[in-house]
């Protein structure tokens, strides 16, 4: 995981300042998010590439990215939760497979039956290790009386790593405990679009870091009255508990956005209010969830608008800098 | 390995020698085996497949492409002529139906669950360039597709229209595929999608290498063949060329292996790693006894590992049956057969292209 964190980091830092060439910037920002996993409670290599790409931000208890931008007494707070939905490694058998178990939150269906027959990523303790999920031969369900596609679950899946023992698992750093999920493979297509596993959140979260970026080099964005707070927050799969610690520690706000995806139109940015939030957690005021629109929501193959991302980016900027 | 339906039986498998992990010797193997994974081919554009074949093969050796589309290299002199066939293709969609809303429709070519393509990338291939897209996911309370019905899925390559899809250069008959990639395991295990049957393409090529044709007693044929997947078509019309001609043909295609927690394990256990795989009967061969005994004799003098073993599916050789030619299919043990996802060892590669030598040099 380490690993993959730095070189995301060295390349996004290399870049020219998203000022002068946002767009750009922001497609391949929000596919090297995409490809990045952040299982819900084993979010660190994800949010340690956004402390290295957002000046001034920090890690703070709960294991957010938190910058604050400005030091006025009206606190406002924007924030993208970074968790995905994932599994870990459930148990080593002895003869070299792995099973599954949820991670915590909520796993749609679609995540789990699309791991079947698919290539798989086991984050060891000794770096990323590749695999596959196994499947019925098409060939050996023939005239045997078995039905050919069942419904999948990952409690039947068996993870094949390559290993022929739980020794040769164990030596490559992959246990108990173990984070899994599909190997990332972003893909474009058509005019803008981009697909990859929660690719909503993933390119409203690379609008976040270009816009804090953005205040953050530009001195006197923020009103002298204001301070903004932009959190990246983990575990959100699991009863927000990232955010939660924001609102507790970093509360009150007058008002606070989070980002989101939502099933509809590609390249709209829904803005609604959720009055539920504000009443769960009282600290972060007028709460408004601000949604990208996608496509297969869900789904391995969740595709946005980048277009849409880049819009987004220069919504949050101007918000960042006192707009209403 | 073509998909079809019959029962089959087991037959005992004969331990075989351990096969030696010499890692300069699987290196090659990859180098090889690489490339032509990573080449897209579904049945009836395998033309990519057949460049890949070729770039690889020897300097000496001079391959002919017939009216099909099989790659031949026919090797030696004198009878009697040895048939090797491994086919290039792979199984994947073609396009039958865009829609008003710009979505593709496309129908299985080959035997596959669709399901496992269902909610992933997706490629479509126009023959002059790739177009990317996704496969449109499955709505979670979909029922299965039903035994023996035709798989089809959905394509979306953010197309709004016929108009715009034609724009793309899409049309109706293109093949669609997912990005696949061949990926080392631990050990010597390997992933990929189309290992069935670059596998057996890549063994020719490895035994190509090490054969010399001016030490050859008698005529050689190694064919890459098309269109396995779809009904071997590509290897009818190699046997309808060559008739009586060959005393033997040697299928060299996927032994699938029930070596996997999620099958029966009543037949077609054949250990990865445990070496290549005699195809004893299929649903399309029975390898006649006698040329099996003898099969297994070479094998044993030459110390290499070799199992036996029956499975399901059909092979190449079975084509050249209507000119009484015996097939003696030779495969290799794989995982998850027909799934972005399949795996094998790559020492029963090596031990695969070393039984091809062996049966085109010496038997």
């Amino acid at each position: 995981m380490a690993a993959l964190a730095l070189s995301f980091a060295l390349t996004v830092s290399a870049r020219p300042a998203p000022a002068q060439s946002v767009g750009p910037v922001l497609s391949d920002l929000a596919v090297r998010l995409a490809s990045m996993t952040a299982i819900t409670g084993y979010e660190q290599a994800m949010i340690d590439s956004i402390v290295a790409i957002v000046p001034g931000a920090k890690r703070d208890r709960a294991g957010n990215a938190v910058v604050v931008l400005g030091d006025g007494a009206r606190r406002r707070l924007v924030a993208c939760p970074v968790s995905e939905p994932g599994f870990v490694v459930g148990q080593v058998r002895g003869d070299g497979w792995l099973t599954l178990r949820r991670a915590p939150g909520r796993v749609s269906p679609l995540v789990e039956r699309e791991l079947e027959g698919q290539r798989v990523t086991v984050f060891g303790r000794r770096g990323p290790v590749p695999g596959v999920v196994g499947v019925r031969s098409v060939h050996l369900t023939r005239g045997r009386g078995i039905t050919g596609e069942g419904t999948f679950t990952v409690d039947s899946a068996y993870v094949d790593i390559g290993a022929a023992s739980m020794a040769e698992a164990t030596a490559a750093g992959v246990a108990v405990l173990s984070p899994l999920a599909a190997t990332k493979r972003p893909q474009r297509y058509g005019h803008d679009r981009l697909a990859a596993p929660v690719a909503g959140r993933r390119s409203a979260c690379a609008a976040l870091v270009l816009a804090a970026r953005a205040a953050a080099a530009a001195q006197g964005m923020v009103p002298r009255s204001d301070a903004v707070v932009v959190a990246f927050v983990v575990e959100q799969e699991l009863l927000g508990r990232g955010l939660a610690t924001v609102a507790n520690t970093r509360g009150p706000f007058t008002e606070s956005i989070v980002l989101d995806v939502k099933a509809g139109a590609m390249g709209a940015i829904a803005q609604e209010a959720d009055t539920a939030l504000a009443h769960r957690w009282p600290a972060l005021g007028s709460v408004a969830r601000w949604s990208v629109g996608a496509r297969y929501v869900g789904s391995t193959v969740e595709s946005t608008s980048l277009a849409g991302a880049d819009s987004l980016r220069a919504a949050l900027t101007r918000w960042i800098g006192g707009a209403k | 390995m073509r998909a079809t339906c019959l029962l089959a039986l087991v037959l005992a498998a004969r331990p075989a020698p351990a096969l030696a992990q010499n890692p300069a010797r699987l290196r090659d193997v990859e180098r090889v085996l690489a490339p032509l994974v990573e080449t897209y081919g579904v049945s009836g554009m395998e033309g990519p497949v057949r460049e890949a074949v070729q770039r690889q093969l020897p300097a000496w050796a001079r391959t002919q492409t017939d009216t099909a589309g099989n790659l031949w290299l026919t090797m030696g002199r004198g009878e009697p002529t040895v048939v090797f066939v491994a086919h290039l293709d792979e199984i994947g969609f073609r396009i039958t139906t865009i829609g008003d809303d710009g979505i593709l429709e496309a129908e299985a070519a080959g035997g596959l669950f669709s399901s496992l393509w269902q909610g992933q990338p997706a490629l479509v291939h126009t023959g002059s360039k790739t177009v990317p897209g996704v496969f449109v996911p499955r709505d979670s309370a979909a029922a299965p597709t039903p035994p023996g019905a035709a798989a089809t899925v959905r394509v979306d390559i953010g197309a709004a229209d016929p108009a715009a899809v034609e724009a793309l250069g899409v049309r109706v008959g293109h093949t669609v595929t997912s990005p696949k990639r061949y990926t080392r395991l631990l050990g010597t295990r390997a992933t990929g999608r189309s290992f069935d049957d670059r596998v057996g393409s890549a063994a020719l090529v490895l035994a190509a290498r090490r054969l010399d044709p001016a030490r050859l007693r008698h005529t050689v044929i190694f064919i890459w063949s098309v269109r396995e997947e779809i009904g071997l078509e590509g290897a009818k019309a190699a046997a309808a060329a060559l008739g009586l001609r060959p005393s033997r043909v040697h299928a060299i295609d996927t032994f699938v292996s029930a070596d996997a927690p999620l099958e029966r394990r009543n037949f077609a256990v054949a250990p990865l790693g445990a070496g290549p795989v005699a195809r004893a009967l299929d649903n399309s061969s029975v390898t006649p006894p006698a040329y099996l005994d003898s099969l297994m004799t070479l094998a044993r003098a030459r110390k290499l590992p070799l199992q036996v073993g029956t499975t399901n599916g059909g092979n190449d050789g079975s084509a050249f049956s209507d000119w009484g030619v015996p097939d003696v299919p030779v495969g290799w043990p794989l995982r998850y057969s027909h799934s972005p996802a399949e795996v094998v060892d790559l020492r029963d590669v090596a031990g695969l292209a070393d039984i091809v030598a062996a049966a085109a040099s010496a038997w």
